[in-house]
């Protein structure tokens, strides 16, 4: 039911746009949605054109999706669009490391009959390292939104899959009808993660280390075979076609390189030692554990992205008599604590450069885990060339983005103050010049502490109440309802399926800016199988992606809240 | 020209130099062990004599020893001094322990997954143990490589806890379970028939495959295609040529004889049997053969290949010439291996000395590092385990442990919470009852559910 | 032709005469003589002597007269112990805890109290002689499962139907709802405690009508229910009720329920955090079986000897404490539980008490079991020396006044393949003529 929904939404908003190219077809825009003009002058505002370089009472001038002119007395276009900057901020658009940003979920695919374990087809196993991820760009996704309105114009994104999902693309984050007009570059990583086949080999990091030297192996050797017979083939038995291996090419070349999600410290050091062994170009694309890692780090030359990620903070029990055990106890957790939000400040010490990496976090989390972050010993300077200047280096694409400079790319943020003040909030964000406005909540009603599950903005996005939902499995779809309720401060909830099985509670329920989070288990002859399930809200849709943690294997899952009996 | 050639290979092998001595980082240290009672396992038990160590090795045994400058000095005074104790079968220590999904998976190996922030480690070296071999699981008929381990607990990083030189073993499976994951995966063996012949087909895989490559180096023409790469042939061919040790799990005495006909078959002549709780049934015939086995103390009946044993396996095993050694396979027993090694004199009464061989000398011959470690000798590494009595005694408490001169246990100085990583999102009073059958990982990973099935009665 | 057949008679004899070499258990009046007697509850007798008769111990002492019909063993040089008891084992209900149907201590249902774990006890388990040769001659055989999964049974390790085997003792088992993680399965806090409220209400229903249920008994109200009627008997005093309860919180909910209730013949089992709350299990009066000894800690947390101390610091703090080794074809390490548990804190007697007199006294079969006593069952044991020590010998078991056979799968075995015939060369076999 939903899928449709989203093909009628998808058609009425062509509809609108093709009043662009229908302008070339003598048609006009019924829809007053296009824009007036593509030229911006934003004027008076403190504008920090890098960390350390601010230039006060500046003007910006954006042009046909370039900066053509920047600086204190800049003459404005008459066609230009004209903000008042005053008391206003202007940054560089943040570039995100290595995200699932507008990429597409792919279906599950359904397990083969009499699946051969040992040795299951590669799109099964998830070793595809030849799909590209642009080729999977839904135009349509929340994220691409969730993520500019925070601040991003740029993200690597990856697919999702297993071990070898494909190539990574560097994406404007755009608001267009066609996935290439978002494309900055293609092609231009190796996305691999330590996620296993679905109870086939490999199955986990045993098989999936040894697999990867494996595949890496033959792809040398079938480079050498490939490069040789096109020379000249005479004499020499034909190449049989290997399209993974083929993708590797440029890997072993060192022409790409990989990016790893290795977030833990032994995962971490686990692709660097693949690394070592193989002599790839190693990217470390969503480090969360990285206080002892500054040395190898270095050493070897990988290039680091840190998880926006962090642990929630936490709280000490308020009993009176605490006993001694319990109070040296929560000291240490603490302690661990700390090294998350201090590694940071600890890394650029030791000299690692390092940019942000989103993929593990939701984008209403991006500002409050960057202030933690800073808090904890990060400098503001440093935690923005983490967002700007560093990501552009290490992506490559510094002559184009990174900075406000005339002549890059116009990717700006506008902010109502100083960005790392804790009210400020982006008025507009410009993505290869097109302007984005966003409203500007009152912050007098913002309550303080958000971290129980109680529901931030009454009314139009309350949870409670009953939903339908769908749940795509390889088996098919599995129907039911969710019915969510409140009690006190905390939600419970239940879910109900169309076929007859028990109900299971929804436990675990966490509802914070409009994302929704809960966990299920399901019986299964004695053992128990635990489900997570991570969404967002929106209006009346939920759309998540219910994980079952043991396997390592995630299923879409959209509800939709059906309107209150009256 | 020549000289060119003469400085490559000479830089060549200074980088080599260079990059393995920078590998060395391992911690070693220098004390003097005064006036303990000694039990070399090689040379007797000398009463009242001092063990000087420096820079990670046993320098000297003996009376009246002076302690270098700087190094510690322990008054070993009524206290025993032993060899840190080598356990041969364990799966502490590793972040996982099966790769359950296929039957052969020789190319896997645990030293990608050492987990150094387990806190079994401690609890470990706290019984007196200072190397351990981490095991692959048990659900394959040739799974994969081991890593022997030296337990230099607080480092997080995994390459701290390697066993330098340690020769290269694998694990293989015969019997329950292997054919308990082909039954489950609908695929071959399901019998111990099938077992057989899949060794068999494996090794002439790996022939073919070492023939297809020796002739493709011997190949002078530079225009040749490489056949494929693999990892797991790679492997097979490396243990027919002996260069890796290979430690089998197995129980039933048929499947034991089995493998080393098969063995014999191809040639492969170093061999470990693992649990073997009835090699005490083919004893005649391991010790002709040379195979080793490591076995536990006194487990049985928990499966019906092992419905048949007899807590006198080390013993009679022992007294027909077999070289034997008493494992853990459980982060709970590996505490009191010198309590496990103890049995042996209730059942069997093997001395002293053969008891504790047990739990040095011999596990450390099946793990090719006899050389190193396994008995208290001038030039050995300093894993040294100390006690309040003899470890034979019930009421002996181990007081420190040594790894490579390095205390790494001393028990005036043993705060309760050793964890050296703490989730932060974790509960404090995080309680977790354990029950012996949840010490067993040999089959973790590998009960494959058919979770497909699963999701359908659902 | 007559020499042919006599071979043949010969041949056909063997087998018959090979059965009758089988060592059988032999009672008999008999003077044990010359030992050093661990009496438990009135000290040691250097050289003494124990009378046993139709299955008593009928004196005691330096000094006996000996009856001139007795049977006399002389035990100079070894020591003679009450037989050791194991308070919580699987014995006789799992022959191979890998298959099901080798499992008879697990039955389908949340409240089944009424399961009687006596009848289904397998006397001929492969497991009882190999437990009792070590010098365990009594045990208390449990059901496991749900909140409510049966009821256990003492029984002495011998015997060939369960009555012959029953030492006078049940009690229903309870499975207090716990906070804890069980094993390596990873539950968030909220999925633990929502479990553990929907068994505390279960629990509670149940006890609730039990209680009704004992009031009208009897009466014509009353219908056929055979679990009500096993909860009836706790509450009447019949048999005793084991908690098995673990964690630190969980006692303490536990002693509140306990006092709640009312119920006065109550035990705890597990108690592997006891530790922590010594003091309020003791100020409560409930006795303690806990164990295994050989035990990880239940904390990440927790120092490494944690399980070893346990047992030593609960009865330091005035607690009767009994070991169990929670094991079935291993329950033969129960003295070396004991062993442990005494190195590290409670010292040889208590520990030994811990698995004699204390065991006999919880389970209310004080007077009959667990000392070396004049009118006492004679079950005991004669070894070289320190029971808890491995290089000590059982030499002989005595259960219900029958001297036990010593031999075991795992000593036949050991007969048969320590010097195995053939050896490596087997003979060729020599033909006539």
């Amino acid at each position: 039911m939903n899928k449709l929904r989203k093909s009628l939404f998808r058609l009425l908003l062509i509809l609108p746009m093709l009043g662009i190219a229908m302008v070339a077809n003598g048609q006009s825009d019924p829809t007053g949605k296009s824009e007036a003009t593509r030229t911006y002058a934003i004027t008076n505002a403190t504008i920090v054109q890098a960390p350390g370089k601010i230039m006060e009472e500046g003007t910006i001038v954006i042009k046909d999706g370039l900066i053509t002119a920047i600086g204190k007395n800049v003459s404005i276009p008459s066609n230009a669009e004209v903000i008042d900057g005053t008391d206003m901020y202007l940054y560089p658009g943040f570039i995100d490391g290595m995200s699932n940003t507008a990429a597409d979920r792919p279906e599950a695919m359904e397990r083969p009959d009499n699946l051969f374990t040992p040795d299951p087809p590669n799109d099964y196993a998830g070793i595809t390292p030849e799909h590209h991820v642009a080729g999977q760009i839904d135009v349509e996704e929340n994220s691409i939104d969730g993520m500019r309105k925070v601040g991003f114009a740029i993200s690597h994104t990856v697919p999702y899959g297993r071990m070898l999902p494909g190539s990574g693309a560097l994406l404007l984050l755009r608001d267009v009808d066609h996935a290439d007009d978002m494309i900055l570059s293609e092609d231009v990583s190796m996305f691999t993660q330590f996620s296993g086949a679905p109870g086939a080999y490999p199955g986990n990091t045993l098989g999936i280390m040894a697999k990867f030297r494996t595949l890496y192996r033959n792809a040398e050797y079938s480079k050498k075979h490939a490069d040789m017979y096109a020379e000249n083939p005479a004499g020499i038995s034909r190449p049989t076609r290997d399209r993974v291996s083929e993708a590797f090419y440029p890997v072993v070349t060192n022409q790409k390189p990989i990016f790893y999600d290795a977030s833990s410290s032994l995962e971490a050091r686990r692709a660097m030692r693949l690394q070592k062994e193989l002599g790839f170009s190693l990217v470390l694309g969503n480090l969360q554990e990285g206080w002892d890692l500054a040395d190898e780090i270095k050493a070897s030359g990988t290039k680091v992205f840190m998880s926006l990620d962090l642990p929630k903070e936490p709280k000490a029990s308020k009993e009176d008599d605490k006993s001694e055990e319990m109070a040296k106890l929560e000291e240490r957790r603490m302690e661990f604590y700390k090294k998350y939000v201090s590694q940071y400040s600890e890394l650029k010490n030791a000299g690692v450069k390092f940019g942000f990496s989103t993929i593990d976090t939701r984008g209403n989390q991006v500002k409050d885990n960057l202030m933690t972050i800073i808090e904890n010993g990060l400098s503001e300077d440093d935690a923005l060339a983490a967002l700007t200047t560093n990501p552009a280096d290490l992506l490559g694409i510094s002559e184009m983005v990174g900075t406000l400079d005339q002549g890059k790319i116009g990717n700006v943020i506008v902010s109502t103050g100083p960005y790392f003040e804790k009210d400020s909030q982006l008025k507009y964000v410009f993505v290869d010049g097109d302007k984005h406005e966003y409203e500007i909540k009152d912050n007098k009603k913002k309550s303080g502490d958000t971290e129980n599950s109680e529901s931030t903005s009454e009314g139009s996005s309350s949870i409670v109440g009953t939903w339908s939902y769908s749940f795509t499995t390889p088996q098919g779809e599995q129907t039911g309802s969710m019915i969510i309720k409140k009690d006190g401060d905390f939600y419970t909830g239940t879910l109900t399926s169309d076929d007859g099985t028990p109900d299971n509670d929804m436990v675990n329920i966490s509802f914070v800016n409009d994302a929704l989070d809960f966990e299920f288990s399901v019986d299964a002859g004695g053992q128990s199988i635990d489900v997570v399930v991570n969404g967002t809200v929106t209006e009346n849709e939920y759309e998540a992606e219910a994980t079952v943690t043991a396997f390592n294997i995630s299923f879409p899952l959209l509800a939709t809240k059906e309107a209150p009996e009256k | 020209m020549k000289n060119s050639i003469t400085t490559n290979i000479f830089a060549l092998l200074m980088l080599v130099l260079c990059t393995t001595i920078v590998q060395g980082q391992a911690k070693k240290g220098s004390v003097l062990i005064k006036n303990g009672t000694v039990l070399t396992i090689t040379d007797g038990t000398l009463e009242n004599t001092d063990v000087l160590v420096k820079d990670g090795k046993i320098d000297r045994i003996g009376k009246n020893l002076k302690a270098p400058r700087g190094a510690e000095e322990v008054d070993a005074t009524g206290l025993f001094v032993m060899p840190g104790i080598i356990d041969a079968h364990s799966h502490i220590a590793g972040s996982s322990i099966n790769e359950g999904t296929s039957q052969v998976t020789a190319e896997v190996s645990m030293e990608d997954v050492v987990d150094p922030l387990d806190v079994s480690i401690y609890r470990a070296l706290a019984g007196g143990v200072t190397s351990i071999h981490l095991m692959h699981g048990s659900a394959n008929v040739i799974g994969g490589q081991n890593e022997t381990l030296k337990l230099r607990w607080g480092s997080t990083n995994p390459n701290d806890l390697r066993f330098e030189g340690a020769p290269r073993t694998i694990k293989f499976a015969l019997g329950e379970n292997p054919t308990r994951g082909g039954r489950s995966r609908g695929i071959q063996p399901q019998s111990r028939m099938g077992v057989e012949a899949m060794l068999r087909n494996t090794f002439n895989d790996a022939i073919k495959y070492r023939d297809a490559w020796n002739e493709y180096r011997a190949n002078k023409n530079s225009r040749k295609v490489a056949p494929e790469y693999s990892l797991r042939m790679e492997t097979m061919v490396d243990i027919l040529e002996g260069e890796v040790l290979v430690h089998c799990h197995s129980y039933r005495a048929d499947e034991i004889y089995m493998l080393m006909k098969v063995f014999a078959d191809f040639g492969i002549e170093k061999l470990t049997f693992q649990h073997a709780n009835e090699a005490y049934k083919v004893a005649p015939e391991l010790a002709e053969f040379g195979a080793s086995a490591s076995v536990f103390a006194d487990w049985w009946a928990y499966k019906l290949e092992v419905y048949y044993s007899t807590a006198y396996n080390a013993a009679i095993l022992t007294k027909n010439g077999v070289t034997t050694s008493i494992n853990s396979d459980s982060g709970e027993l590996i505490r009191h291996l010198f309590h496990e090694a103890a049995k042996t004199q209730k059942y069997g009464d093997l001395s002293d000395n053969e008891a504790l061989a047990l739990i040095t000398l011999n596990p450390a011959k099946q793990l090719g590092i006899n050389d190193r470690v396994g008995s208290l000798e001038k030039g050995k590494d300093a894993d040294i385990a100390i006690f309040d009595k003899h470890p034979l005694s019930i009421y002996a408490v181990p007081q420190m442990t040594f790894v490579d001169g390095v205390k790494y246990f001393d028990i005036n100085n043993d705060a309760a919470d050793q964890r050296i990583y703490i989730d932060p999102e974790s509960t404090i009073q995080d309680v977790q009852i354990f029950y012996a059958e949840d010490q067993h990982r040999c089959m973790e990973g590998a009960d494959v559910i058919n979770f497909y099935d699963l999701l359908n009665k659902q | 032709m007559k020499k042919f057949l006599s071979i043949l008679c010969t041949l056909a004899l063997i087998p018959v005469l090979a059965f009758s070499q089988i060592e059988r258990a032999v009672t008999s009046k008999f003077a044990l003589t010359n030992a050093k007697i661990y009496t438990v509850t009135n000290g040691i007798i250097e050289n003494g002597t124990i009378i046993i008769n139709n299955g008593i111990i009928e004196a005691v002492g330096a000094n006996i007269n000996i009856p001139g019909d007795a049977q006399v063993i002389d035990y100079s040089g070894q020591e003679i112990y009450p037989g050791m008891i194991d308070s919580g084992t699987n014995l006789g209900l799992s022959e191979i805890s890998s298959i099901s149907e080798a499992n008879d201590f697990r039955e389908f249902g949340d409240i089944t109290p009424h399961m009687q774990a006596l009848t289904a006890v397998n006397p001929n388990s492969v497991a009882i002689p190999v437990t009792r040769v070590n010098g365990v001659t009594t045990a208390l055989t449990m059901p496991a499962g749900g909140p409510l999964p049966g009821t256990a049974a003492t029984i002495n390790l011998f015997g060939y139907t369960p009555d012959q085997m029953f030492a006078g003792s049940k009690g229903v088992v309870m499975n207090f709802p716990s906070s804890a993680q069980r094993g390596w399965r990873r539950r968030t806090p909220e999925q633990i405690e929502k479990a553990r409220e929907r068994a505390q209400e279960t629990i509670n229903d149940a006890w609730d009508k039990a209680e009704l249920y004992a009031k009208i008994q009897g009466s014509d109200d009353a219908r056929y229910y055979p679990e009500m009627e096993a909860l009836t008997k706790v509450i009447n005093g019949e048999v005793l009720l084991y908690i098995e309860v673990n964690a630190a919180k969980d006692i303490l909910s536990a002693l509140e329920w306990v006092e709640e209730r009312g119920y006065k013949n109550v035990v705890f089992t597990g108690v592997s955090e006891g530790w922590r709350v010594a003091d309020s299990i003791a100020a409560a009066g409930i006795p303690v079986i806990t164990g295994p000894v050989l035990s990880t800690p239940t904390r990440g947390s927790d120092a490494y000897d944690t399980a070893y101390k346990n047992p030593g610091i609960m009865q330091k703090a005035g607690i009767k404490v009994a070991l169990r080794t929670n094991d079935t074809e291993n329950a033969r390490n129960l003295p070396y539980n004991a062993g442990f548990a005494a190195t590290y804190g409670m010292g040889r007697e208590e520990a030994l008490k811990a698995v004699t007199i204390n065991a006999a006294q919880i389970m209310g079969v004080g007077d009959q079991i667990g000392s070396i006593e004049v009118g006492k069952k004679a079950n005991i044991f004669v070894s070289t020396g320190d029971p808890f020590q491995t290089s000590t010998k059982i030499l002989d078991v005595f259960i219900d006044g029958y001297k036990i056979p010593m031999t075991s799968r795992h000593t036949e075995l050991y007969d048969e393949f320590l010097n195995r015939t053939p050896g490596l060369n087997k003979n060729p076999v020599k033909t006539d003529g």
